[in-house]
């Protein structure tokens, strides 16, 4: 604990520089991985960070050094050269783009890979710090290694910034940016290069192995909690500096730990709490609606099934048995018991002695279900010309969804018929 | 039409064309789907495209705006390049060429009708958004301003796209069916729109799927199966005897020569020192 708090009072100048490090590096990547994720470009993301590694591995051996501009370069010069090779291989083969993104993903790596093994054998790498490339360290950044990475990221984000605008639009409608006579191309290979630096500098906090994860997760997960790019791309940048500190946490506790995984572990974790809780996408919401709907359903056809109790000799507000409402319809014993409580607490039913009954507002409810199921007949039968045996199931569902908008233009297109096909009385409230 | 300068094969060519397509081939993947299109428009029309599906209706205009990647001989807009012209000029794309569910707003992407004037880096000011609401105001979504794009009905989405495509104020439109999936009010409330805005002396070429309605909404028409079958006033030609030619059967042969040139890598057209494209 102690470690804890030392750490998070950011006291130590060695501890500030590494916490800022590891969230400039983790931001920019997010905020350029929110358009390559918009972009459809996730397996891209991919290959270009896999395809880095031979890029640094050569660098190592050409100068025998670790100088990050050195070690940039030769990422840079690879992962560039991934992506043409990928749009070459889809413009003059018959292979589809996903084969091959699969394809220079795994050469490269393995080339990378290689090289890897040549440099460990020679008995240098660890002293180099060349295989923290792999799984990256956040705690290795110190000195000029961090000014060169804390740059490369406060370039990336203010390109972002300037062309907002444009890789918007490139995300959305590629074909109208090109109709507007916008340099569609400078565009993309803008977007491509600022890729390639994303996951060159997201390396030095992630490692290559979990690069792809650090571009696009973020983005995935901020994509579920809202609507608006620019909010998205702020929760993006949020949840990539958690993960970035939680990873430069760790390695300052534990030195000999990698940070990569830490790091994707906690941005994982965000990204599954997004997709399970946040409100609209999130499956915690859809399942809730859903039960809701259902619930819905089921209230509205009591209230119907009372309706058409009622119609027996226009005694609406007769009180009725459970029997009586059975007849009507079978409902689930349970469903039909919460469904008639929850009906009497919302004021729409009445009950006395075990017999039910409606209000005012119940009947209103009631006779517009019914209603909207018999519009629905009718336009079936009348507009799709489908026969009147087989219309019931479909009104069934339809009658809970539509709108008072779409009953007035039912109404209208129907001219405010009597009956529906099975010359039952449609009722108007 | 007094401006008629000539009549070769059912094309009516007019003298001052706002668009002239000259000898237009147009491939995907090597084989051709548009065949020797060659035809010129007159300005302040409503202009319809009319042929069965596969016809190359699409492509035809995708290729006029520079969209496709492998077409020989020219187009003139406005007597200028497409380079020139491209202030000039809008594209209504199909609904379903983009993704609905990317987060923006309707007002969004009405603004980026704007984007081309102006230029990069400038953000969408006071008067662009005046233009945008105008132009939402036209299609009838005025109230739709703030409402998330993944929200919007098929007949809503069209009309965010007339609306961005009225926000760009340009005076030659394509658009490609923009009828489709909406609601008959609102495509009657379109249409006179587009009337207004040929009434104006705008131009606008739209891609129509219902013959029913050919005569009653458009000036002109241009009749398209894989080649050029007719182009010129609708009265003269959207006869019962073009639209047969237009619409009896797949032309086989022409689809399989086609394929023949696909598989054979062959240039469907010699490279001649002055051939320009696109
Ligand atoms: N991107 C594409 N790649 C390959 N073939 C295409 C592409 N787009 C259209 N086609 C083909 O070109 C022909 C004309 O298509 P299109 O212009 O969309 O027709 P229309 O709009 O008249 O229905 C069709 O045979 C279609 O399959
Ligand atoms: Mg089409």
């Amino acid at each position: 604990m102690d470690s804890f708090f030392e750490f998070f009072s950011f006291s130590d100048p060695n501890i500030r520089y590494v916490v800022i490090g590891s969230l400039l590096l983790t931001s920019s990547s997010a905020i350029v991985g929110t358009f390559t994720f918009l972009k459809k470009k996730a397996l891209v993301g991919d290959a270009v960070a896999h395809a880095v590694l031979p890029g640094v591995c050569l660098s190592f051996i050409l100068s025998g050094e670790k100088s990050p501009i050195i070690l940039i370069i030769g990422a840079f010069l690879t992962g560039w050269l991934s992506l043409v090779l990928i749009d070459i291989i889809t413009a003059k083969s018959k292979l589809k783009e996903d084969t091959a993104i699969g394809l220079i993903l795994s050469v490269f790596f393995g080339i990378g890979i290689f090289m890897l093994t040549i440099i460990q054998k020679s008995g240098n790498a660890s002293q180099t710090g060349l295989d923290q490339f792999l799984f990256g360290k956040a705690a290795s950044l110190v000195g000029f290694d961090l000014i060169v990475f804390a740059v490369i990221a406060v370039i990336l984000i203010v390109s972002v910034w300037l062309f907002f605008k444009e890789l918007t639009l490139l995300a959305f409608d590629e074909e109208f940016a090109v109709t507007l006579g916008l340099p569609v191309r400078a565009i993309e290979l803008l977007l491509t290069t600022l890729t390639v630096l994303a996951v060159v500098v997201g390396i030095q906090a992630v490692g290559v192995v979990l690069m792809a994860a650090m571009l696009i997760t973020p983005a995935a997960a901020a994509r579920f909690w809202t609507h608006n790019i620019t909010t998205m791309i702020w929760l993006a940048a949020i949840f990539g500096s958690l993960s970035g500190l939680a990873g430069a946490y760790i390695s300052y506790i534990a030195p000999s730990m990698p940070t990569g995984p830490w790091i994707v572990v906690v941005i994982s974790t965000i990204a599954f709490i997004s997709f399970f809780l946040a409100p609209g996408r999130g499956i915690l919401y859809r399942v809730k609606t859903q039960r809701r709907i259902k619930k819905q359903i089921n209230d509205e056809n009591i209230l119907k099934a009372l309706y058409h109790l009622g119609e027996e000799g226009k005694k609406f507000y007769e009180k009725r048995t459970l029997q009586e409402i059975l007849s009507k319809r079978k409902f689930e014993p349970q469903a039909l018991k919460s469904g008639l409580k929850r009906l009497r607490s919302d004021g729409y039913l009445k009950n006395e002695n075990g017999y039910w009954s409606f209000t005012r507002a119940g009947k209103r409810k009631g006779q517009r279900t019914v209603k909207l199921h018999r519009l629905w007949e009718l336009y079936l039968t009348q507009y799709l010309r489908i026969a009147p045996d087989h219309v019931h199931d479909d009104a069934d569902t339809i009658e809970h969804i539509l709108t008072p908008e779409l009953e007035a233009r039912l109404e209208k297109l129907l001219n405010y018929p009597k009956v529906d096909p099975h010359q039952s009385e449609i009722p108007y409230g | 039409m007094t401006n008629d300068k000539t009549i070769i094969n059912q094309v009516h060519h007019v003298e001052n064309p706002v668009l002239e397509v000259h000898d237009l081939t147009v491939s995907y993947d090597k084989k051709p789907v548009l065949w020797d299109v060659d035809l010129t428009l007159p300005y302040g029309k409503l202009i319809g495209i009319v042929g069965p599906n596969g016809a190359g209706k699409s492509t035809l205009i995708k290729s006029v705006m520079g969209l496709t990647p492998n077409s020989s001989g020219y187009v003139k807009l406005f007597d200028q390049s497409l380079r020139e012209a491209r202030g000039k000029i809008s594209y209504v794309p199909q609904r379903e060429s983009v993704d609905w569910d990317f987060p923006a707003s309707v007002l969004d992407v009405v603004l980026m009708g704007r984007y081309g004037k102006l230029g990069l880096f400038r953000r969408p000011r006071k008067a662009d958004k005046d233009i945008a609401m105008d132009s939402l105001r036209k299609v009838g979504m005025e109230a739709y301003e703030k409402r998330q794009i993944s929200q919007l009905s098929g007949g809503q989405q069209q009309r965010v796209f007339l609306a961005r495509a009225l926000a760009q104020q340009a005076d030659l439109y394509f658009m490609d069916e923009p009828f489709a999936g909406v609601d008959a009010a609102t495509e009657k409330a379109i249409i006179s729109l587009l009337r207004e805005m040929s009434a104006k002396g705008k131009t606008v070429i739209v891609v129509h799927h219902d013959l029913q309605s050919v005569t009653q909404y458009f000036d002109w028409v241009i009749l398209l199966n894989m080649r050029l079958v007719a182009s010129g006033p609708v009265e003269k030609v959207f006869t019962t005897e073009l639209l047969q030619e237009t619409y009896g059967g797949k032309l086989t042969l022409l689809s399989d020569v086609g394929d023949l040139i696909r598989q054979q890598q062959f240039p469907n057209r010699e490279k001649t020192p002055d051939s320009k494209s696109g």
